[in-house]
Order: structure tokens, then sequence, then C-alpha cells
């Protein structure tokens, strides 16, 4: 008859039987990145403290201008905006300017290949063994809007890139005026794919 | 920064190389799927590793690690408004054998009978059985009270005996 003893040493026995495979450089990569982004949160934190200054000194003067809050950038084919819990969201408009999309992104902490066209594997970058959950951490499309994209650069571990690829949609050989699709991939992150 | 000294990066590195395991199997109990408990794990050993300074004086950093998994674990069913999968017991037993795997591979009865636990059973189960903390500190990690710890502790090691060690069936003559 096995007694309480048995059963915790036959739980205890399984500790060990599935091993976490992630190697410590790559935990201390991480790591980095969230102390970045703490500090990336305070410095935003004194600048939100010294436009409440400001706009309670606009407030006093009748005539004046209160600024409105801004996207990290915005241009009629795509938007990229840094939400208050540090995620970005990009909305594609139009395909155009992807090295400027790149760049914006690259800017904002993530280490990004972007692609406007047919779908094929960017030449520069190598592919990351693929994680699907890993990938659903880092980047989720909108489940009802097209082009669509919210990205959690704090999830991006050390030495991995996003290779981000957006298409028309082609109904009946003619563009879909509402059609834009997109995929996205783990990459190892290198100079020549995502910029470092 | 002074205080990453490389003694301090070794302190962590050990401290990892100790705890990982348990960490993850403590998650994977509670979350119930391997990917899921393998990023939080690793997501919340960069946290403590962003913090060592303050973690590596804890007087249970394992705790601070699993507590921290356990609470990304729930702001990320949060903001993704949608179920945590179910926990599905066949989908960790047939994980094939992982390099580095200690004693063969996982039991796939005790497994599913773990996953079998409601929720919360589990993550006591997890801790005070797979991590060896004491009911205090399992009540402190859970944010429930110790007399809740010792409940559930007793509801799921009735559970975890009566399906691993089911009673003689008589024989009919």
């Amino acid at each position: 008859m096995m007694n309480d003893d048995d059963l915790i040493t036959l739980v205890r026995e399984q500790r060990g039987k599935v091993p976490m495979t992630t190697p410590v450089e790559e935990i201390i990569g991480r790591g980095r990145a969230v102390r970045a982004r703490r500090r990336t949160a305070g410095l935003a934190g004194a600048l939100a403290v010294a436009t409440g200054a400001a706009v309670a000194v606009a407030a006093l003067i009748p005539s004046g201008h209160l600024a409105a809050r801004q996207p990290t950038a915005q241009l009629a084919a795509w938007t990229v905006t840094r939400q208050a819990d540090g995620d970005i969201e990009v909305t594609i408009n139009e395909l155009r300017n992807p090295a400027g999309l790149q760049a914006t992104l690259r800017a904002d902490g993530v280490p990004a290949h972007v692609r406007f066209g047919p779908s094929r594997r960017p030449g520069a970058c190598q592919p990351y063994p693929q994680s699907p959950s890993l990938l659903r951490t880092i980047i989720q499309m909108h489940p009802s809007r097209r082009g669509v994209l919210i990205i959690d650069p704090s999830a991006i571990p050390g030495g991995v890139g996003l290779a981000i690829e957006v298409f028309r949609v082609y109904v009946n050989g003619q563009p879909d005026p509402n059609g834009i699709s997109e995929g996205s991939s783990l990459v190892y992150a290198s100079e020549q794919c995502t910029g470092s | 920064m002074r205080w990453m000294s490389v003694g301090t990066r070794e302190d962590f590195a050990e401290f990892y190389r100790r705890s990982k395991d348990e960490c993850l199997f403590t998650v994977l109990v509670s979350a119930g799927d391997r990917d899921t408990a393998q990023e939080l794990v690793a997501e919340a050993f960069a946290r403590a590793w962003a913090s060592w300074r303050t973690v590596s004086r804890h007087p249970a950093p394992k705790a601070w690690v699993i507590r921290t998994a356990l609470n990304l674990n729930v702001s990320r069913w949060r903001r993704r408004h949608r179920e945590v999968p179910v926990a599905d017991p066949g989908r960790i037993v047939d994980q094939p054998a992982v390099d580095g795997a200690v004693g063969g591979p996982v039991d796939p009865q005790i497994m599913a009978a773990l996953m079998r636990l409601p929720a919360r059973q589990r993550q006591v189960v997890a801790l005070r059985l797979v991590l060896d903390l004491d009911t205090g500190r399992t009540a402190e990690v859970l944010g429930i009270a110790p007399g809740t710890v010792q409940a559930h502790l007793g509801r799921a090691m009735a559970a975890l005996r009566a399906d691993l060690m089911p009673e003689p069936q008589q024989e009919n003559r």
C-alpha cells in the first residue's frame, strides 16, 4: 500500500526529468533587456512628470496649446506606437518604405528585418529554431484588423531577431484594396539581418 | 555598473544551474504546458538577473523565481484575454527525451495524475512537494492562508493516491 512518503518520493523523482534547456547566456541577455526596459520606463516616467508640469503651466495660460500624445512614428503608409506597457503597435496601411519601418522598429528596441512584397525568406537572415510559443509571446497579429501587429520587445531573447514580411493579397489576379497579409518568423540577430 | 562583478555573474550562473530544472518542473506542474513553462521560467530568471542584487539576498530565491513565473502566467492570461490552454497530460508525456534529462523520461502516469488535479492543488503540490517549500512560504507565494495550503495538499495527496494506487477490486465468483 502506498503511503505519503512513497507518493512524495514518486513525485520528487520526476524533477530533473524535464530539463530546462535555455542557456544561461540567453537568460543574462534577456535580463539586460529587462534592465534596459526599466531604465526607459524610468526616463519615460520622469518625462511624463515634466510634461505634466508643462501642461499644468500651459493650463494657466488661456491661449496655450496642449500637445496630444503622439505615436513614435506616423506615416500614411504605416504607424508605430509605443504603448504604456512597453508593447509596440504597428499599423500598416500601405506597402511603402519598409526600410523606414525597419529603422523605426530597431530604434524602438526591436531587432527587426522588414520586407514588403512576396513572401520569401530574406537571404541575409539565418532562421532561428522556430518556437511557436516564443513567437506568439513576441508578436501577435490583431485578430480582426489586417495589417496590425503588437510586438513585445521585452520578450525577445538576446541574439534573436524578428523577420516581418507583409504582402498584398490578390483576388482573381487583382490586388485586393483591403488585402494586406503579414507573416513573421524568428531569425538570428546579426548586423546584416537585423542591424545588430 | 560596479555591482555586476564577475563573481556576481558566476553566483547567478550557479544559482541558475542548480535551480533551473526544479523551477521548470514546478511551473510545468502549475501551468501544464512545457513550452509555456519554459518561456515563463526563462523570463522569471531573466528578471532575477536584472534584480540580482536584491534577489540574491532573498531568503528563498527559488520561490522568488516561481512567484514571478506564476505572476507572469496570470498577466499573460489577462493581457491576451483568452483561456490558458487546459493542461494536456498527453502533450507533456509525449515530449521526446531531451539531452540532460536525469534518470530517464518523466513517468506518464504520475504526470497525468498531477495534471488531473485542480489548478490550485497542482500549484500547492508543485511548491510543497517538488520545490520543497514549507507551508508558510507556499502560502506567501500563492497569496493564500497556510491552512488553505494544508487543505489543498491533503486533498491533492488523497486524489493522487487514489489515482496512482486504486483500491483493488473484489473478484466476483
